[in-house]
């Protein structure tokens, strides 16, 4: 049984308002209910939570603003602001143009050749999290790396100190969070790209289209929205970066700062210094960002609808 | 003219599976190396299967064979964790797909929005809650939150809307069968596939999230596999030289951190083509990603 | 009934699946309670002992277990909180918090961690003058002593002295035909020389974490300088700026390179089969541990001198980078345990030869016996402990712990720019600027000049 999204466009089909639909009213809640604690506890909860103790003193008092503007004038909060957007718009950039492109070329020809691919593209992605990032650091050390001709003369380094240079980070970090997800997001991409109707590529084909102006005029205008998604999600996802400048900060004896990312600020906010509430503070500024970012793709992409 | 394009495509496809495999292969070739191999001999020599078993007699006398422990907690949790998800989850997406009561929206756009958040982003404030909870130094601190798995619930709920047929349901009502009869003479014979889909993704964030125990586990002991890495790494003399000798004692180096991360691998990489089926089946065919 | 002839066999299929969900759950549910039990009952054991040591102090650790076999001894191996990382500090928040999981005693890298360990929010630090006897106290030297000493109280004992003295290989020395140099104006003339007649030999190198302590802490460069209650960071005065312009020709010329001495990268270089560390200023562990352990410089070759001297000021002041502070937890369970092993960890430990402790022990009996011992060992080209024992009293006392690590704002701010290419003598202000932030982020008062 293969399971799909109701495509864009489609109009769910609406019950009669007499007709009960499925088991009815309240009889489908005992079903949900044993959810409900974890939504609340873990999914709700701690959004208020971060949102109280961000406009409150450590000492329960009302601190109105006072947490968010004493963190932003942190001196390391504004450079790691800046490391993540950097980060973020070149793993976004990668997404797009590599992902997509990676996509639309397995889709030209699906085969066996193709699902082969597919399937090595996806390995990295077992990978994810700490695991992911041992493998680089010993990718970017030009002495053991199988790519060292590439590190030595594209990246320009040619010791393990020259690879995670401060300027040369968010490119790093890009490539590994690429490395990680991009498998995972070629497959949603290719099975978006086969949610397109076979006939108006057959039709396309038969007005004489090749293969390239099949890929960029019919099937990528199709697959906006999916994109669109992917971007936001990437967007949301980037600026929490966390595990990685952790582990080179480890590994690099703190060259890499330990607040190079802004979780990284926060983390240190609250477990060095103790300072819980500009670390909720720090989070909140992140949590707004994942939530605009979730709201968007929810009410305006379309693509997850709710059915009534 | 199309041989070209055709060749052309299969270089571009090619050098990006190199990009992808090349590191996995270095990976699984690195342990049979000794250390000064590793750096003089080929990045793809193969060493020898002894240089295998001595990292691993390193790896293990680490810390009082702290290694198997980590591997142990990674698959409590992420079990413990995957089974909580599917036993509330599963039935969550039923009711959410084939019923109607007051809140059902609400919990579905909640839902949505917390799946859509990174897994980064709560982990503070969760923190902070389980310490107000008492809960911090306990695995739950850790088993708990993983069980809560929005995407879960999501692609259940996706599931029961397209999988189960009105007829079906109406047939069920007019035998007589009650809602819990219903689900399980209906829902569950038929929930195979999304209770595959659920484990293996359940299964994968949770072996793989790093963030949240991080935080809020204080005994090395308790560590998953991921932590743990981040441990070892810190007692490997070329990684973290001690100020006051070069740390040789404690036997971590690189052939040794290679087959930590390998064996931390191995059971996603299980876990991933026993599911594979139900993934290509789900996903090729056009299933949202979390 | 149709429904149930139609799923007469996904029956079996069901079957399984509610059972292995059951199973799952109970699993779930039964073994954390088990791992909580261990927990709980870690508290109650008075006779157990938590230790947390790094990589190098481990077999100190296993050693007093193998003394002591009846006793419950618990060794945890760490990160050692070493260059400037903050992993003990996230953990006792974290044990301050959960009110459990204290060790009882930790060993740590960072000289100045018993100073904000002694202070709120964390105090985890145990006074130590009711559990270690005044006369064992005695036998430290006052330096060491006062850089344990907090609010007047004494809250560690130092495991070595780590003062900066000047290793040189004796062999290449001679066979170049060079003199050993006695102040750094010769050292760097030296270094100078060395780039045109013998290049791709060092005289030294900056890439470590801890270079500013070898370099700036003994030149007597006001960084972290504690002037009633205010902290001093003057990277502008010419104590710093001087030795500055002394080091960028040689990080220029390469006889100085900004790399760690730690890395695979400089044993490849400058160690081993290559030996072509020439002198390199260092601290007094650098004995066995670096030269021997980490660069496996062949044996006969490495001594130490004197440290050296800027021009003919007197008296002649060295940095000191580390000195091994050993901790006890204030909440632990077992504080005469605990008292016991770091007594015997410093005053008794004390094995000869290649097992020998990699630092020259503080504790002055101790000291005695590892410096005679060291004077014959066959490692070396020449005794190198009159160089040694000579310098253990010039460390600058202008130079003050304080609770913020200050190894990572050198390694981020002057060792990337470094390796760079940029000259420490630009790099003096954004390095003052730096420690200046982390100062006031750690709520100093900090003045500039």
């Amino acid at each position: 049984m293969t399971v799909t999204i109701k495509a864009t466009g489609q109009k769910p089909v609406r019950a009669q308002v007499t007709r009960k639909r499925g088991l009815g009213t309240m009889r489908g809640l005992p079903f949900v209910l044993p959810y409900l604690p974890f939504l609340v506890a873990f999914g709700i909860l701690p959004v208020a939570y971060a949102f109280y103790l961000a406009v409150t003193t450590d000492t329960g008092g009302w601190a109105g603003f006072d947490n968010f503007t004493r963190t932003v004038r942190d001196y390391r909060f504004l450079p790691a602001l800046e490391h993540i957007l950097l980060y973020t718009g070149m793993w976004l950039g990668s997404l797009i143009v590599i992902v997509v492109g990676l996509a639309l070329l397995l889709h030209g020809r699906a085969n066996r050749v193709t699902s082969t691919f597919r399937f090595l593209f996806y390995i990295p992605g077992a990978l994810a999290g700490a695991s992911s990032v041992l493998v680089w650091l010993f990718m970017l050390d030009p002495s053991v790396s199988p790519g060292s001709f590439l590190l030595r003369n594209v990246l320009g380094s040619h010791l393990f100190v020259e690879s995670i240079a401060p300027g040369k980070l968010p490119f790093v970090f890009a490539m590994i969070a690429f490395w990680t997800g991009a498998g995972g997001w070629i497959v949603v991409m290719y099975g978006a790209l086969n949610t397109i109707p076979h006939d108006l590529e057959e039709a396309a084909r038969v007005d004489g289209a090749g293969p390239i102006t099949i890929a960029l005029r019919l099937k990528l205008p199709l697959i906006r929205k999916w994109i669109a998604y992917m971007a936001i999600l990437a967007f949301a996802t980037g600026t929490q970066l966390f595990v990685e400048p952790q582990l080179v900060n480890q590994a690099s004896l703190g060259q890499v700062p330990d607040t190079w990312s802004s979780n990284q600020l926060a983390y240190q906010l609250a477990f060095r210094y103790g300072d819980f509430n500009g670390a909720a503070a720090v989070s909140v500024d992140l949590i707004a960002v994942a939530l605009i970012a979730a709201v968007v793709v929810v009410k305006r992409t379309g693509l997850f609808r709710i059915e009534d | 003219m199309v041989l070209v394009s055709r060749g052309f495509r299969l270089l571009i496809l090619t050098a990006f599976a190199a990009f992808f495999i090349v590191p996995i292969v270095w990976l699984v070739l690195a342990p049979t190396k000794s250390d000064e191999a590793l750096v003089t001999n080929g990045p793809f020599a193969f060493g020898s299967l002894g240089n295998v078993a001595l990292a691993w007699d390193h790896l293990d006398a680490f810390s009082n064979h702290i290694y198997r422990a980590w591997i142990g907690n990674s698959l409590l949790y992420a079990l413990g964790a995957t089974a909580i998800v599917l036993v509330t989850g599963v039935p969550a997406g039923y009711g959410l797909a084939l019923s109607t009561f007051p809140g059902r929206r609400l919990v579905l756009t909640l839902t949505l929005i917390v799946m859509i958040m990174p897994a980064a982003t709560l982990v503070l404030p969760i923190f902070l809650e389980l310490d107000a909870l008492h809960l911090i130094g306990s695995v739950l601190s850790v088993i708990l939150p993983f069980s809560f798995f929005p995407f879960g619930v999501y692609l259940a709920y996706i599931y029961y809307s397209t999988a189960i047929p009105r007829d079906l349901l109406d047939a069920a009502r007019i035998d007589g069968c009650g809602e819990w009869s219903t689900f399980r003479y209906v829902a569950l014979p038929l929930a195979k596939p999304v209770v595959a889909l659920v484990f293996f993704f359940s299964f994968v964030a949770d072996w793989n999230n790093f963030f949240l125990p991080y935080a809020v586990l204080a005994d090395s002991e308790q560590y998953p596999i991921q932590v743990g890495l981040s441990n070892l790494l810190s007692s490997t003399p070329s990684f973290n030289p001690a100020t006051g000798g070069g740390g040789q004692q404690v036997g971590i180096f690189r052939p040794e951190l290679a087959l930590a991360t390998l064996l931390a691998v191995i059971p996603v990489a299980i876990v991933f083509l026993l599911s594979q089926r139900a993934l290509v089946r789900g996903l090729v065919a056009g299933a949202v990603k979390n | 009934m149709r429904l149930l002839g139609r799923f007469a066999s996904p029956r079996s299929k069901l079957h399984w699946l509610r059972r292995s969900l059951l199973l799952s759950l109970a699993m779930a549910v039964v073994l954390p309670a088990g791992a909580c039990g261990d927990d709980s009952d870690k508290g109650k054991d008075s006779s157990k002992l938590t230790i947390w040591v790094d990589a190098v102090r481990l077999p100190v650790a296993e050693a007093y277990k193998k003394e002591h076999p009846d006793l419950n001894l618990d060794i945890v191996t760490y990160d050692g909180d070493g260059n400037g990382a903050t992993t003990m500090q996230t953990k006792i928040q974290l044990w301050n918090r959960t009110g459990k999981g204290w060790p009882d005693v930790v060993f740590s890298q960072q000289v100045n961690d018993p100073v904000w360990m002694a202070q709120k929010p964390f105090e985890f630090a145990a006074p130590l003058n009711d559990l270690i006897p005044a006369d064992l106290i005695s036998k430290w030297p006052a330096p060491s002593t006062a850089q344990c000493t907090v609010n007047g109280k004494l809250y560690c004992v130092q495991d070595n002295l780590a003062q900066v003295v000047l290793w040189y290989n004796k062999k290449l020395m001679d066979q170049f035909g060079y003199t050993v140099p006695k102040t750094w104006q010769e050292w760097a003339a030296l270094g100078s020389k060395v780039a045109t007649e013998h290049p791709g030999y060092i005289v030294g190198n900056i890439g470590d974490s801890y270079g500013h302590w070898i370099y700036l802490w003994g030149n007597q460069c006001p960084l972290e300088q504690l002037n009633g209650g205010k902290l001093l960071i003057n990277s502008a005065d010419s104590h710093c700026t001087r030795v500055a312009s002394m080091l960028d020709p040689l990080v220029k010329n390469g006889t100085l390179p900004p790399l760690s001495v730690f890395t695979p990268d400089f044993a490849g270089k400058y160690g081993g089969a290559a030996d072509k560390v020439l002198m390199m200023p260092g601290p007094a562990w650098y004995a066995q541990a670096v030269f021997n352990d980490t660069l496996h410089i062949p044996a006969g070759e490495i001594t130490a001198a004197p440290p050296l001297q800027w021009e003919s000021e007197t008296p002649v002041t060295t940095g000191q980078v580390g000195g091994g502070p050993w901790i006890i937890a204030k909440r632990s369970k077992n504080l005469k345990g605990a008292a016991d092993f770091v007594i015997w960890a410093t005053t008794v430990f004390n094995p000869s030869g290649k097992d020998a402790r990699p630092g020259y022990p503080a504790y002055g009996p101790a000291a005695d016996v590892w410096l005679k011992d060291m004077a014959t060992n066959k490692y070396f080209a020449a005794d190198p402990t009159p160089a040694l024992k000579g310098a253990a009293d010039k460390i600058w006392t202008g130079w003050h712990l304080v609770t913020y690590p200050d190894q990572p704002v050198w390694s981020n701010t002057v060792v990337t720019q470094l390796v760079a290419g940029k000259s420490l003598s630009s790099l003096m202000q954004p390095f003052g600027d730096a420690l200046a932030q982390a100062a006031q982020a750690s709520g100093y008062t900090v003045i500039r000049q």
